[in-house]
């Protein structure tokens, strides 16, 4: 699905990440771990291209992002920061954003599916007509995440998204995420969340290493170095 | 006729500077320098100006009034680009053709649909005509720009997540050119609503010192803070529009380089 070939990273010459390779599967949950600066959150950017790479590959479903098909891939993965920005005014402004952009004219979406889906991330309906400089860090992040499953995408970048979440909304969240036909890159501290993901990585050494295992010099695959 | 002053009574004006000037003394303001060479800079280009009219309007040759456009229209460019923190370099051309067709499709309409001189590319009208549009839309020009990326630079997370969202480049760079527009526009829409009122204008007053009718200077007045309004408008969507392609890279992250 998402595959990191040889990417090394690099930000103000300091090199994050080395040659190293990643690949995950559809439905893997990945949490990324290591000391803060490691290059996690940037790892997260490089996947959607918002932060460039110095060499190597990120492959979408084989196909390699790219300046022609970046808006494309853009448009089927849902970034969420830590510090999510809704982008307009009002909260239902923010939610209804992306179906203004071309990409998602076409869809629709309705009252009642905006209702439910407030309803499981445990928000009241109410949050709709409040401006959204005005709602907490979690509520905030839960409306990102509504707006992410709105448009029903099946690839999730998430970084720290539960950090501002009491444990009741995280497990909402969790709920929503952790189903079985969405993959989820992510990076955390947060124990459940950790627990919960179905592969972690921590970054050793400028390189993506699979818990557990030996440094990914020896989980060769069909990459050299690559974690699969 | 107009009263005309002497060279002694136009060097009397630079007096009243001491007033500015004492003043940033005072306040430790440190515009004294700036002041000065700005005040003798203006002087001594009106001054030279002055002289090439003279000849330009005895020769009144198309061609000629042209190239003298063009050059104010180069020197305009120049000056904004130099205001705005972005590299002349990298935008230059695009700059210099937004502000070209911002000026030549309202001082088109002017001279050619309204006023309609003989000949059409009359010096009297193309140069001062010409020259209140570009000097007029040089502030709006600089804020335009300068508006548009500081509030992309700093709103980078905010940019990135309407890319994110499915925007296209020009989706997500849409919020910053409504701010960057209406911080341009909204001085000059106060300023043409208190028109007469609370000032009167340049052109109409240059025109009544000079012998003119209040009339006809006024319907030239009326005339000129239209398409200043136009030109401005047209100018920043413009500049900003043809600034995108360097401004951005292929992934469309703002490339760090084209900040000064």
């Amino acid at each position: 699905m998402i595959r990191f070939e040889n990417i090394t990273l690099k930000i103000q010459q300091q090199t994050l990440l080395d040659e190293t390779s990643l690949h995950l599967k559809p439905g893997d949950k990945l949490v990324l771990r290591g000391p803060s600066g490691c290059g996690k959150s940037s790892l997260l950017k490089a996947a959607v291209g918002a932060l460039p790479i110095n060499s190597g590959r990120i492959l979408f479903d084989g196909i390699e992002l790219n300046a022609q098909n970046v808006a494309d891939i853009r448009s089927r993965v849902s970034f969420i920061g830590q510090e999510p920005v809704l982008g307009a005014e009002r909260v239902l402004e923010a939610l209804m954003l992306p179906f203004r952009y071309k990409a998602h004219r076409s869809r629709t979406v309705t009252g009642k599916q905006i209702a439910e889906l407030l309803e499981r991330l445990r928000l009241s309906t109410d949050i709709l007509d409040k401006p959204s400089a005005r709602i907490s860090g979690g509520e905030k992040q839960r409306i990102a995440i509504a707006r992410a499953l709105l448009l029903d995408k099946s690839i999730f970048i998430a970084d720290e998204i539960t950090s501002a979440l009491d444990p009741e909304s995280k497990e909402a969240v969790m709920a929503e995420l952790f189903r079985p036909g969405i993959t989820v890159l992510s990076v955390s501290h947060d124990p459940d969340w950790t627990e919960a993901c179905t592969r972690r990585i921590k970054i050793e050494n400028h390189r993506l290493v699979e818990s557990g295992a030996e440094p990914q010099t020896t989980l060769n695959t069909a990459v050299p170095g690559e974690v699969s | 006729m107009i009263v005309d002053m002497d060279m002694i009574s136009t060097l009397s004006m630079f007096a009243l500077l001491l007033i500015p000037i004492g003043i940033f003394i005072y306040l430790q303001m440190g515009l004294v320098k700036e002041t000065i060479i700005s005040a003798v800079r203006m002087a001594v280009q009106l001054l030279l100006v002055g002289v090439y009219l003279k000849y330009i309007f005895r020769l009144n040759n198309g061609w000629v009034n042209l190239a003298w456009v063009l050059v104010m229209m180069i020197a305009a460019n120049a000056s904004i680009l130099g205001k705005t923190g972005l590299k002349r370099r990298l935008f230059f051309w695009r700059t210099l053709a937004g502000i070209a067709a911002s000026t030549f499709i309202v001082s088109g309409w002017f001279i050619l649909v309204a006023i309609r001189p003989e000949p059409f590319y009359d010096a009297r009208y193309m140069v001062p005509i010409i020259g209140m549009i570009l000097g007029n839309c040089q502030r709006s020009n600089v804020m335009s720009l300068e508006r548009f990326y500081s509030g992309i630079r700093k709103n980078e997370q905010e940019f990135m997540t309407y890319l994110m969202l499915g925007a296209s480049l020009n989706e997500a760079v849409r919020p910053y050119l409504r701010t960057a527009l209406k911080a341009t526009v909204n001085p000059s829409i106060s300023t043409m609503a208190t028109m007469g009122i609370v000032s009167l204008p340049g052109m109409m007053t240059g025109q009544i010192l000079g012998g003119a009718l209040p009339m006809p200077a006024i319907k030239y007045q009326i005339g000129i803070m239209i398409c200043i309004f136009t030109a401005m408008v047209i100018a920043a969507v413009v500049n900003i529009l043809l600034s995108l392609p360097v401004a951005f890279d292929d992934h469309q992250r703002v490339k760090p380089e084209i900040f000064q």
